[in-house]
């Protein structure tokens, strides 16, 4: 019973993407229509143009929200909508019923499921509703005040403890959550805004066309593609990548996309045999997309990407050269053509190579060249503060700054959740001091890893013994799951680490390290956390 | 990072949420096979205030120990879903109510025949009913308390309705329904029946409601004490289980904080362990914060021969004198451990919860004198003292 109920869960929780596979035929499906068809037996059709069905024409949500939603009415009401209504239904509800670009703003890094963000809401927010899920699950959501309060008492129907948990009973977390909480957020998060509407007036480009992509992935590091978006329906797209890491290996891969709500572009992709999702937002022009991709069963692993249709510069790799010093600079973009320029006390040597997206220089910083940014130059093309020029590296941050690793495997279904991590170095900036405001961020430095207990009792229980390893690109693979026989209690492969990065410039070596729980399995596994 | 503000208890004891409600679906009434049975599914019990230790296993068993032998004697099926594993005893210890179907039904079983004797449905029509913990049957044995947290499930839509007394008639049968409910706060989680017919509502506060007609009166605020914020973080009441029945006490532990400096200023401040003790006799009552927080426990059980020394179980079973704050012993579980009680003599500690296996210890050393593999999953599931008449 608890194995299927984990299958389920998994299945779920990577459903939305799947939809990028749907055939084309759905989009056309009227969503009302089948929301007449499979939801009336509960939802009240009004009759009221404006509000058809109850409750759900009083809400809006992004396609993952859509989601979530309609796969709980499957799981737990007992509705029955084959997938390929299902499908036409997120995409009708997103598209009708969705969020504004601006509205997802700052929020998105749970859709994208980026690991490791510390999230800082109001208070009472905070308090009554962050202590078990993300607070974006909340402000990616829009109501009416009386939805909100419908929202708490679906909290105590669904999850009836909720007011018994540590940080809840100790005080009237009902009250306060219905008298309190739901009338902010009614104010913060108002079903009716002038985002939305401005939005849904606004034209929606279509996203065909050739993109250069350039992001970073944990195991190979940063890469560029070249990416050839087809359009094979209205919102409905085929896609190629064809590029290289920065060591030169290759990198291939196809896939197909949905566009949800005139920008929420979501797609499957499989890179080189892995599988893997997209979950980009383009802007208003059409003409870039940012987001995070990602491996379909392992969202942990992967990294930021952008891909422009405009002529632009995406990347500058590395980002940073020290006054005297002769080294090759990278330069990615879009239609790159023109001379090169990277600001004052930067020669460019020469060009060693180029084609329309890239191009490799091998660049000098005098001796005399000033600390400080400079923007990087491509004809008519720019990029503000791209390039960094330093005396010295002064200190190092270790990203992200507090960091959660799962154990999994071991015999059980679940597998491990790993981390990863990254050094960002940093010059002193003018007063020559390092952790100050005028700090000059060099960008990301390469690095080697090492693990130390945390604190004394992390020391005492031998954590660094079980709780996992760091590999040499800053990956950290956590150990098996289940009651450890050599453990204190037979506890789990649970640690308490410190990740040490130790990066070496020149002469100098310079390390700074960050905080990584290893903890049990996430056995609740939710779309949006 | 970002540091909560400490004005709530937040972070400090949430590692001692509530355990996940997941159960396997319903069995069959009647004993499970047990070596010493005789046909008819019964073992030899002996009455005249014998003990017994009972407790609740997943998917759904009550278990009997003879706290003599500490042998399991027998198991009864439990119709439903495993809940929490609430236990309610009769005062002739003969009937234990217990708390089923995802904590909406009550099933009254004769622990010496495992014949199920009594069951209340507690959800009806459209309303879903829960009960968190709380169970409790009157000093005459005569009515079985239930707070019932009900929720009205709309078509499309649930809308949470105020809590109740519920009270029963324990003669009512399979198909018992309440006799009288009255209103109640939210949040209740452990209730007993005081002598004097009164039963204590165990919530943010501490109140007690009169249940031929509804009167409540305050006994001691908690979470709405009247003392100075700069001075006490109000208290946070983590109340998973009910006991007391063998010194005949109702006891709620609490934790708190009293900052000796600045609010907020955890160097200078005190950790602390409190408890509301009401003797269900005489109605007496005990408030104090003596024991520094160093030890996690759900409960506190009070030992026979001098109620001024308590134990506490999580990774520790530990020993404490609540006047002066004393630790007066500890020893090291082989695992985490939710529950405890004792016999009446106060010889026998018996710790139990969280996994299968019940620890047993003497009280002066705290060394175990004996351990007892049960067939399932204790959970949350209650410990309580039958003592048969």
């Amino acid at each position: 019973m608890k194995k299927n109920k984990i299958t389920r869960a998994l299945l779920g929780a990577g459903a939305l993407t799947l939809m990028s596979l749907s055939p084309a035929q759905a989009q056309d499906a009227d969503g009302a229509s089948i929301i007449r068809e499979r939801c009336t037996a509960c939802h009240i059709d009004s009759g009221d143009a404006d509000k058809p069905f109850s409750r759900i024409s009083e809400q809006r949500k992004t396609p993952e929200g859509w989601m979530m939603t309609i796969s709980r009415m499957q799981k737990l009401r007992g509705a029955v909508i084959p997938a390929d209504e299902k499908r036409a239904l997120v995409k009708y509800l997103a598209d009708n019923q969705g969020l504004a670009p601006a509205e997802t703003e700052g929020l998105r890094y749970v859709l994208e499921k980026e690991p490791n963000v510390l999230e800082s809401f109001d208070p009472l927010i905070q308090e009554t509703c962050v202590r078990c899920h993300s607070g974006a699950r909340i402000a990616l959501q829009r109501r009416t005040e009386e939805e909100w309060k419908w929202l708490v008492h679906f909290h105590m129907g669904q999850q009836p403890t909720a007011e018994l948990h540590a940080g809840a009973r100790d005080r009237d977390w009902f009250g306060i959550a219905l008298n309190q909480v739901a009338p902010k957020l009614g104010q913060d998060y108002a079903l009716n805004t002038q985002q939305w509407s401005q939005w849904q007036a606004a034209t929606k480009q279509p996203l065909n066309g050739s993109w250069a992509m350039s992001g970073f992935l944990p195991q190979k590091g940063n890469f560029n593609a070249d990416v050839v978006v087809t359009q094979t329906d209205k919102d409905h797209y085929e896609l190629t990548l064809n590029g290289q890491y920065e060591d030169g290996s290759k990198l291939s891969g196809s896939g197909k996309a949905v566009v949800y709500t005139g920008y929420e572009w979501r797609a499957s992709v499989t890179v080189d045999g892995v599988k893997m999702r997209q979950v980009l937002a383009a802007s208003a022009d059409g003409k870039t997309l940012t987001g995070r991709m990602f491996e379909r069963d392992a969202d942990v692993m992967g990294g930021p990407v952008t891909a422009v249709k405009a002529n632009a510069i995406t990347k500058i790799s590395p980002s940073y050269i020290k006054q005297g010093e002769r080294k090759l600079i990278t330069i990615s973009g879009n239609q790159l053509k023109g001379s090169v320029a990277l600001g004052s006390g930067v020669k460019v040597i020469r060009v060693e190579s180029r084609d329309n997206n890239h191009l490799t220089v091998l660049v000098e910083a005098s001796r005399s060249a000033a600390v400080g940014s400079r923007n990087v130059q491509v004809g008519k093309t720019s990029s503000k503060a791209a390039l960094a020029v330093y005396d010295q590296l002064a200190r190092v941050e270790i990203t992200p700054v507090e960091s959660i690793a799962r154990v999994g495997g071991g015999g059980g279904l679940i597998p491990k959740q790993k981390s990863w991590y990254r050094a960002v170095g940093y010059a002193a900036g003018q007063d020559g001091k390092p952790g100050t405001a005028d700090d000059l961020r060099l960008g990301y430095m390469p690095a080697t890893w090492s693990l130390k207990p945390f604190d004394e009792i992390a020391e005492h229980d031998d954590d660094i013994r079980y709780a996992g390893t760091i590999d040499s690109r800053g990956i950290f693979t956590p150990g098996d799951a289940g009651p450890n026989p050599d453990r204190k209690m037979s506890t789990n492969n649970v640690g308490n680490l410190a990740v040490v990065g130790t990066v070496q410039d020149g002469q100098q070596t310079v390390s700074a390290q960050t905080h990584l729980l290893v903890t049990v399995q996430k056995f609740v596994q939710a779309l949006i956390d | 990072m970002i540091k909560p503000v400490f004005s709530r208890l937040t972070g400090a004891v949430r590692t001692a949420a509530l355990g996940a409600v997941l159960g396997a679906g319903a069995v069959l009434t009647g004993c499970a096979g047990m070596p010493g049975m005789d046909s008819a599914g019964k073992t030899e019990m002996k009455a005249g205030g014998h003990e017994y230790m009972l407790t609740v296993t997943r998917p759904n068993k009550l278990h009997v120990v003879d706290t003599e032998t500490d042998k399991l004697l027998h198991s009864c099926d439990v119709p439903g879903t495993f809940g929490n594993g609430s236990i309610a005893i009769s005062p002739d210890g003969r009937t234990a109510y217990v708390l089923s179907n995802m904590m909406e039904d009550v099933y009254g079983i004769d622990i010496t025949n495992c014949e199920i004797t009594f069951a209340a449905k507690q959800s009806y029509a459209n309303i879903q009913v829960k009960t968190f913990i709380s169970l409790a049957v009157s000093a005459d044995g005569k009515e079985l308390y239930t707070v019932q947290n009900p929720v009205r499930k709309h078509i499309d839509r649930f809308e949470t309705m105020p809590p109740r007394l519920a009270v029963y008639n324990t003669n009512a049968g399979l198909n018992a329904k309440p006799d009288r409910t009255f209103p109640v706060d939210r949040r209740i989680t452990k209730i007993a029946a005081m002598e004097n017919g009164e039963v204590i509502l165990g919530g943010g506060d501490i109140k007690a409601i009169n249940p031929d007609n509804g009167e409540t009166r305050l006994i001691t605020p908690l979470q709405n004490w009247e003392r100075a914020p700069d001075k006490w973080v109000p208290p946070d009441a983590f109340a998973m289980h009910s006991m007391g029945e063998h010194v005949g006490e109702f006891i709620m532990p609490y934790f708190t904080i009293r900052w000796n400096g600045e609010p907020g200023d955890e160097s200078k401040a005190d950790f602390l362990w409190g408890h509301v003790r009401i003797d269900l006799k005489n109605g007496d009552l005990e408030s104090i914060e003596t024991v520094p927080f160093e030890f996690i426990v759900f409960n506190w059980v009070t030992d026979p021969n001098n109620k001024d020394v308590m134990f506490g179980s999580f990774n520790q079973l530990s020993k404490h004198n609540v006047k002066t704050g004393e630790t007066l012993g500890v020893h090291g579980m082989d695992h985490t451990y939710y529950n405890i009680n004792m016999t009446q003599d106060g010889q026998k500690i018996y710790v139990g919860g969280a996994g299968n296996t019940i620890s047993i210890h003497e009280p002066d050393g705290l060394k175990r004198i004996g351990y007892l593999q049960m067939p399932g999953d204790m959970s949350t599931s209650d410990l309580r003292l039958a003592v048969l008449k």
